[in-house]
């Protein structure tokens, strides 16, 4: 798993980093992961690349450009940030424009809301293997906080 | 060192290693040189990602030496790659750092942000203990085995001429790249990548 953290998924990367079930990757930015975990697919090693929704905007050229270009699969987790709700005014630009840039590039997305979502992100990683692409999940603020 | 000379030097001496190039003249240039296509992933459609790539294989490839070439043009989007290589610190993975002191994909255009940076300097800041640095051919020739066989994590700097004429890029797509390379790392005794197994028979 690698991860650059957003404020609301620290509590996640930490618990992945102690989990010995994976290996805990930090990057220096969010392209970095998703090269990284487009190469662990050539090792036949699953992985994830965590990381927020203005993280997930700097990735478009690496996501299309190698992803996209190659046919890798890669499963790709957001925080859904700037949906009504989050305080944080510099993440508006967020709720505005993520939804439409997901759209732009076609590339699939799975909301993960509730706690009875969370199956859903397997799927998202077989599916992602089985188009050869990658497949975004985006995970909810109350999800995070186990409030859902 | 004459960018060509370098390359047909390493091409010679990296016999058995997985290979990924990064964009523009790393991937012509071997391409030219070898014209393989099956343990070679030319990352051509993306830039400062190819040490990183290579790092996820070799994450999961233990047994087998990942070679990583970047240009120096690659390495300034992205010099923080060296961090999450420190991090990783992975014994399989050598990467080349090919600095001909211009974008060679874009009709050898100088790069000029490289003009005060110490690449060396910068790796071992980083926490790369095991660096090199070459200048000349017949250094890279002399030190090419330790770089390659001593283990840890190493950052190789290969100071080359700019190449000076536009080579064709590989003539392959992209699937055809991942399955080529893909399939060759699966028959080869890596593990599966691809849910569907082709019969070894």
């Amino acid at each position: 798993m690698a991860s650059l953290p957003d404020g609301w998924i620290t509590n996640l990367i930490e618990r992945f980093s102690e989990d010995r079930r994976f290996r805990h990757v930090a990057v220096n930015r969010e392209e970095s992961a998703i090269g990284l975990c487009s190469g662990a697919f050539f090792s036949g090693t699953g992985s994830l690349a965590l990381m927020g929704a203005s993280g997930f905007l700097t990735c478009i050229y690496a996501i299309t450009k190698i992803n996209y270009t190659y046919q890798v699969p890669l499963l790709i987790g957001i925080t859904m940030r700037g949906r009504p709700g989050d305080k944080a005014k510099f993440h508006q630009s967020n709720g505005l424009y993520l939804d439409a840039i997901l759209q732009a590039i076609d590339i699939p997305f799975v909301p993960i809301e509730r706690t009875e979502d969370i199956s859903q992100i397997g799927i998202a990683y077989r599916h992602s293997r089985m188009m050869a692409r990658p497949v975004v999940v985006g995970f909810t603020r109350p999800l995070l906080r186990g409030d859902a | 060192m004459q960018f060509e000379d370098c390359f047909r030097l390493l091409a010679e001496r990296l016999t058995d290693e997985i290979i990924v190039t990064s964009a523009g003249n790393c991937s012509e240039l071997w391409w030219h040189i070898t014209q393989e296509t099956e343990r070679v992933f030319y990352l051509e459609a993306s830039m400062s990602l190819a040490s990183l790539f290579a790092g996820g294989i070799a994450l999961g490839t233990p047994s087998r030496t990942v070679v990583a070439f970047s240009g120096d043009g690659a390495f300034c989007m992205n010099p923080g790659m060296l961090m999450v290589e420190r991090q990783l610190n992975l014994p399989n993975l050598k990467h080349f750092l090919v600095a001909n002191r211009c974008y060679g994909s874009t009709n050898d255009l100088a790069l000029r942000l490289d003009e005060q940076v110490d690449f060396v300097g910068m790796a071992r800041a980083a926490g790369i203990e095991r660096v090199y640095r070459f200048t000349r051919i017949e250094g890279l020739s002399a030190g090419l085995d330790e770089v390659l066989t001593l283990p840890g994590p190493v950052f190789v700097v290969l100071d080359v001429e700019p190449l000076g004429r536009k080579l064709p890029s590989p003539p392959l797509d992209g699937p055809e790249v991942k399955f080529r390379f893909g399939r060759y790392l699966e028959r080869t005794g890596g593990r599966p990548v691809f849910d569907t197994q082709l019969s070894r028979s």
